[in-house]
């Protein structure tokens, strides 16, 4: 799952754009997802952030994410299914309006997850960072904090297999089949975890002070993020698909 | 150095009393320290753990006081100025630091980026950030890896890009906290290389608190060795090593080729001036020396000794089944990745077998697929006549104990006895039961019962992990790294115990990057490279295999190739000696007889 979101490098137009404008093109879709209340426009906005994906060469990485997401959309349709009353019974509790709402839900779960992890894939965090300081004006702790964040879960996911593999190693039953068992074993370790989670923190608050971290200002930066043609086509397209989300 | 003859010029960083506790009422971690660094100096700190080796490394990074709050006593002066007076920030414009580990201080994704950070940061100008970055990558010998992931790299790659990080910004004091800790051999000598490149190359002043006293003694100019929170020896690493029973009470290590010449100076075969020898070479000369001087060439030697800890090779019983097997087996981490093929291997009840190789030649994979975390894509592993492949792992835990490199992802008790009868409870022993068990363990390692593992010292939580494996009385013990992160009396207390449950009739086979540990106490090696066994066969004689050691990319111990030059060389009576006993024993014979 982790691995899935990582930075995946190319030279695609996407990975060459803005990464303001690749944020904004993302926030458009998600809008225009949120707005929207046609089928039509919902499977639209999906299949085109998997069209995305497919230019910028992830599209295999995109599929393996869906693969993960359709499950909890489907969990979520189900209980939207069983929560929705009116409408006409379809089949014992299930009514064409819960399943039309159900639907929709489920599509936006999808509709939003998929642009922001495609823009996680094809940017790199130090340059999304760096443009949203530079043009957005967010204060560059901030930025830093949620960029710092993003890199620790796989550390920590990386800690939490260790610990997982030597206390299975040593008898404890996490090859269980009982996944409520297996949730009362996990539970104590989530003390080991905090313990050097908060440790990892800390020595990296540190290395980051030592490196002039409190110096920096908006421009520190070495690289710059200038908006060319591309990127004002991009922002444009943003503004359009939030206008169809309202339309339609 | 020539303006040293004349004038001693200014130290770069001046430790006056300093004494320092992380809280009050808490022992203090420095005790009345002084020290002076001199520009220019690659300086060695070693000790046993708590000696507060760390501390001082927080002490002259300005980490103490601005990070770790405590009481401090007496002044750090960096470059004149007392650290309680500046902020860190203006600390790290002379200072750099490298923290132990490394995945921590990585702020970027890509190499070049990692380096941009600090640059950027210190505001210095943007036309002469690419000539630093080149620079500072050129020095480190990464120039190649600049667009590369962070997350691809290996461990040393790794740790030379926190150097060259830290290098980019121009600090004019390098200070480095164990920065091999978590590498094998060869990545290790490379970090070391390269921090003497930058100590000659750049006029950097290096500062590394280390364990391995091969490396320090070969690189450092200056050594200081603390014990409890002071420093008790100093100077270059003739003078330091030249007094290594003081060394031993301290509890630290001294390199073999020293043991030898001090062997030889305390029975006056060589003049009590001589200087210690560092180095294979130096003992090489040495004794070259002494035999010649003598003009007698030692008579070809009885059989040597077996080595003081390792267990006599004992017969096989008769019919005796190996409590390990693994035949014909594979794995693999997917299609591109690491895999591990036509693994052969079969260990018997009390047989100390170490696996040796590089890093990523497949000592893990092996190790997880004996304990039961992997299971073999093809062949079969057997332990204790169980086919892994058909029970839970949690289930092979009754008869395989793992004593892992990071006793901090095994621990999860409130404290030390429940912690130790934890695993006993786990395989069905009642708890009163277990608790007895796990008490008298404790007390042997002489573990406080009652208190929380978590607060002990790390070497202390890997006690409290090995008596862990020792209360289980397993069949089958595996160790992985077992000494990485321990000084050299836990290592000891480690190894000691681990031979005894061999002694027992417990199969144990060791992952090590240790060398001189595998052939101590190891009678059988097992050589991988490339996800093969490459060969299996007597400590001594795979260690004498030239050629198979530069195939596996593994440096023999100091003791093996100081025999195999004096038996080209000097004389044959040398040859297969593996003891520093051995070679001091032939070398008097000669003397005498001459």
């Amino acid at each position: 799952m982790v691995n899935v979101i990582d930075y995946h490098p190319g030279t695609s137009l996407l990975h060459r754009l803005n990464p303001v404008a690749k944020l904004a093109l993302a926030v458009g879709i998600i809008a225009g997802i949120f707005l929207a209340d046609s089928y039509l426009l919902l499977v639209g906005l999906i299949a085109l952030t998997i069209a995305l994906a497919a230019v910028a060469g992830v599209a295999d990485r995109m599929l393996r994410l869906l693969k993960l997401l359709v499950p909890i959309a489907l969990f979520m349709l189900a209980i939207q299914v069983l929560l929705v009353h009116e409408g006409e019974p379809i089949l014992g509790p299930v009514t064409d309006e819960g399943l039309s709402i159900g639907g929709k839900a489920c599509l936006r779960l999808l509709g939003v997850a998929l642009p922001l992890m495609l823009i996680l894939m094809v940017t790199k965090l130090t340059d999304l960072a760096n443009a949203c300081v530079e043009h957005l004006h967010i204060p560059y702790r901030y930025a830093f904090t949620f960029t710092t964040a993003l890199r620790f879960v796989p550390v920590f996911s990386q800690e939490m297999d260790s610990i997982i593999e030597a206390q299975t190693a040593r008898g404890v039953e996490y090859d269980s089949r009982n996944p409520m068992k297996r949730l009362r074993l996990m539970l104590p370790l989530c003390i080991p975890l905090l313990i050097s989670s908060v440790g990892k923190a800390d020595a990296s608050a540190l290395a980051a002070e030592q490196r002039g971290f409190y110096l920096r200002t908006r421009d520190s930066s070495f690289k710059r993020y200038p908006f060319a043609a591309m990127d004002l086509v991009t922002l444009a397209a943003a503004v359009a698909l939030i206008v169809l989300g309202i339309l339609f | 150095m020539t303006a040293q003859s004349q004038q001693t010029p200014d130290p770069i960083i001046r430790l006056d009393g300093v004494s320092f506790s992380y809280g009050s009422g808490s022992p203090r971690a420095l005790d009345a320290v002084s020290l002076d660094i001199a520009p220019g100096e690659f300086l060695g700190v070693i000790g046993p753990s708590g000696a507060g080796k760390s501390t001082l490394a927080a002490a002259l990074s300005g980490a103490i006081p601005h990070h770790y709050r405590g009481e401090l006593y007496g002044s750090v002066l960096v470059g004149g100025a007392d650290t309680c007076e500046v902020s860190l920030t203006d600390i790290s414009r002379t200072v750099g630091s490298v923290l132990q580990d490394i995945d921590t201080q990585m702020v970027a994704s890509v190499v070049e980026d990692e380096l941009l950070f600090g640059l950027e940061n210190f505001g210095v100008p943007h036309t002469e950030i690419e000539r630093r970055l080149a620079g500072a990558l050129e020095t480190v010998g990464i120039a190649d890896l600049r667009d590369r992931e962070i997350a691809t790299l290996s461990g040393g790659q790794k740790q030379k890009v926190a150097i060259a990080a830290i290098l980019a910004l121009a600090p004019r004091v390098l200070v480095l906290d164990e920065p091999t800790a978590a590498l094998d051999p060869e990545s290790s000598r490379m970090v070391f290389e390269t921090l003497k490149r930058v100590n000659e190359a750049s006029g950097v002043t290096v500062v590394v608190v280390e364990q391995k006293v091969a490396l320090l003694s070969r690189h450092c100019s200056r050594i200081a060795v603390m014990g409890e929170g002071r420093i008790r020896i100093e100077g270059t690493p003739h003078e330091v090593f030249g007094r290594s029973e003081e060394l031993r009470r301290l509890g630290v290590d001294s390199p073999r080729t020293v043991r030898i010449s001090n062997s030889l100076a305390a029975r006056g075969l060589v003049g009590p001036d001589a200087r210690p020898c560092l180095d294979v070479d130096e003992a090489r000369a040495l004794i070259g020396r002494v035999v010649s001087a003598s003009g007698g060439a030692p008579a070809p030697a009885p059989a040597p000794s077996a080595s003081p800890h390792a267990p006599a090779p004992r017969p096989r019983a008769e019919g005796s089944e190996p409590v390990v097997e693994l035949a014909g087996v594979a794995f693999s981490y997917g299609p591109h990745a690491a895999a591990v093929t036509d693994l052969d291997l079969a260990v018997y009840p009390g047989e100390l077998v170490g696996v040796v190789g590089q890093n990523g030649a497949g000592k893990t994979t092996l190790t997880k697929l004996l304990c039961g975390l992997l299971r073999p894509s093809a062949g079969v592993v057997r332990i204790a006549g169980t086919n892994t492949a058909e029970v839970p792992t949690s289930r092979i835990a009754a008869h395989v104990a793992t004593l892992f490199q990071n006793p901090d992802r095994q621990i999860c008790k409130d404290t030390v006895l429940e912690e130790v009868a934890f695993g006993l409870e786990l395989t069905g022993v009642a708890t009163g039961e277990a608790r007895r068990r796990a008490r008298a363990v404790a007390e042997r390692f002489g573990l406080p019962l009652e208190e929380s593992p978590f607060s002990l010292s790390r070497g202390q939580r890997q006690m409290v992990a090995l008596a862990s494996v020792v209360v289980m009385e397993p069949e089958v013990v595996l160790l992985d790294e077992p000494t990485s992160g321990l000084d050299y009396r836990e290592c000891m207390t480690v190894m000691e115990t681990v031979r005894e449950m061999a002694e027992r009739g417990c199969a144990v086979i060791m992952v090590c990057h240790d060398m001189e540990v595998v052939s101590d106490f190891a009678e059988r090696i097992v050589v991988m490279a490339g996800g093969r066994i490459i060969r299996r066969g007597a400590t001594a004689e795979i260690f004498a295999d030239e050629p198979l050691m530069r195939e596996a990319s593994v440096e023999a111990p100091q003791v093996i190739r100081l025999a195999r030059a004096l038996a080209a060389e000097v004389s044959p009576a040398y040859a297969g000696v593996s003891e520093v006993a051995d070679i001091v024993r032939i070398t008097e014979e000669a003397v005498r007889r001459g």
